[in-house]
């Protein structure tokens, strides 16, 4: 599970990246074409933040 | 737009924000309704303005919740420096928010444009406040047969469990729909979930906090986009009366629902739902 929290993280924090870059325009278009990378960029860093907590969760000793 | 509506819209944010009668809805409604031409929901100047209203609300909620948070907050950071889940209250409902935010922060990232594009008018938002009285009447109905079924009592929100969260937020996620609100979809989701009024209500306004306070801090670009040209005393005011008004709402409201249910809400959507659905189709309002 740890392994799987990890690698879920890295993913979604390079896809933040590539979405910030400009690389990925999926759901980014409303509107007059105004785009929402930074917001993408976001949402994909708070989900890469919340796996690395689920990894540590499962990486703790148990009492 | 001048002081006087920037002021009433501000107000009429600050109290539909968190009164489950859907402020999305009621922006559009109100200007239509009084024929306020000059207010433009789509010039940039309007946009940048509801950034600072968003921002009085959400300011608002941390308030008045402020004990809590900090408890929240606190707990949250020992469970992820201990690496282990305990039964501290604060913890559990702090948890419980993070997964019930996720849906509402998926969903509205993909959704928000396209359905703003396509619902923002009057006859679309009157529809869906009718449908959000019926959503109110309807979760009402549900609870009273489920307690009167199963005589479960109601649970505290820290016994809420993670998939009742998921839900409760998944719920939330009907407000990107003009007229829906926020705050009525997630305490009827609170009350099937077995929460009483009081506690759904609370656990309602926890879970709207981050949300509505992301989606401020997200869209502060726009008040510096070209062509946004924010009167800053019309900001300041605004964002100080959506923020009165917020805060005045939900100590009216944690106090309401401590012996009160949705009806009368429900009531006051489906009237002025029909009324307006109505009016726009008769052209009235446009």
């Amino acid at each position: 599970m740890r392994v799987i929290a990890i690698g879920l993280a890295v993913v979604l924090f390079v896809l933040g990246i590539l979405y910030g870059m400009g690389k990925i325009n999926y759901f980014t278009q409303s509107g007059a074409g105004h785009a929402h990378h930074i917001t993408h960029l976001v949402l994909l860093w708070a989900l890469a933040l919340l796996c690395l907590i689920w990894a540590r969760f499962q990486s703790a000793p148990r009492r | 737009m001048t002081f006087f509506q920037a002021l009433v819209l501000a107000l009429l944010q600050g109290v539909s924000e968190l009164f489950p009668i859907s402020s999305l809805g009621h922006t559009i409604l109100v200007p239509a309704l009084l024929h306020w031409r000059n207010v433009d929901r789509s010039n940039a100047s309007f946009l940048a303005f509801v950034v600072v209203l968003h921002l009085g609300t959400a300011l608002a909620l941390v308030v008045f919740y402020r004990a809590q948070w900090y408890a929240i907050a606190r707990a949250l950071v020992r469970s992820v420096v201990r690496g282990r889940l305990s039964d501290d209250r604060y913890e559990r409902i702090g948890w419980l928010l993070v997964v019930g935010t996720i849906p509402v922060g998926l969903l509205g990232v993909i959704f928000e444009a396209p359905v703003r594009k396509l619902f923002a008018s009057p006859a679309p938002a009157a529809l869906f406040l009718l449908a959000n009285g019926l959503i109110m009447f309807a979760g009402e109905a549900l609870r009273r047969r489920q307690g009167a079924a199963a005589s479960r009592p109601s649970k505290p929100i820290e016994a809420l469990g993670y998939p009742a969260s998921l839900f409760v937020g998944a719920a939330q996620s009907l407000a990107l729909l003009p007229g829906i609100s926020r705050s009525g979809v997630s305490m009827v989701a609170g009350l099937l979930c077995d929460l009483d009024h009081e506690d759904a209500a609370q656990f309602s306004f926890l879970l709207a906090t981050p949300v509505i306070f992301a989606a401020a801090l997200l869209e502060i670009p726009k008040l510096f986009a070209p062509g946004a040209n924010v009167v800053l005393a019309q900001a300041l005011c605004g964002g100080l009366a959506a923020g009165i008004a917020a805060y005045v709402s939900v100590a009216f409201l944690t106090r309401y629902f401590r012996s009160n249910d949705l009806r009368p809400f429900g009531w006051y959507c489906v009237v002025v739902g029909a009324i307006c659905f109505i009016l726009a189709r008769k052209g009235v309002i446009t």
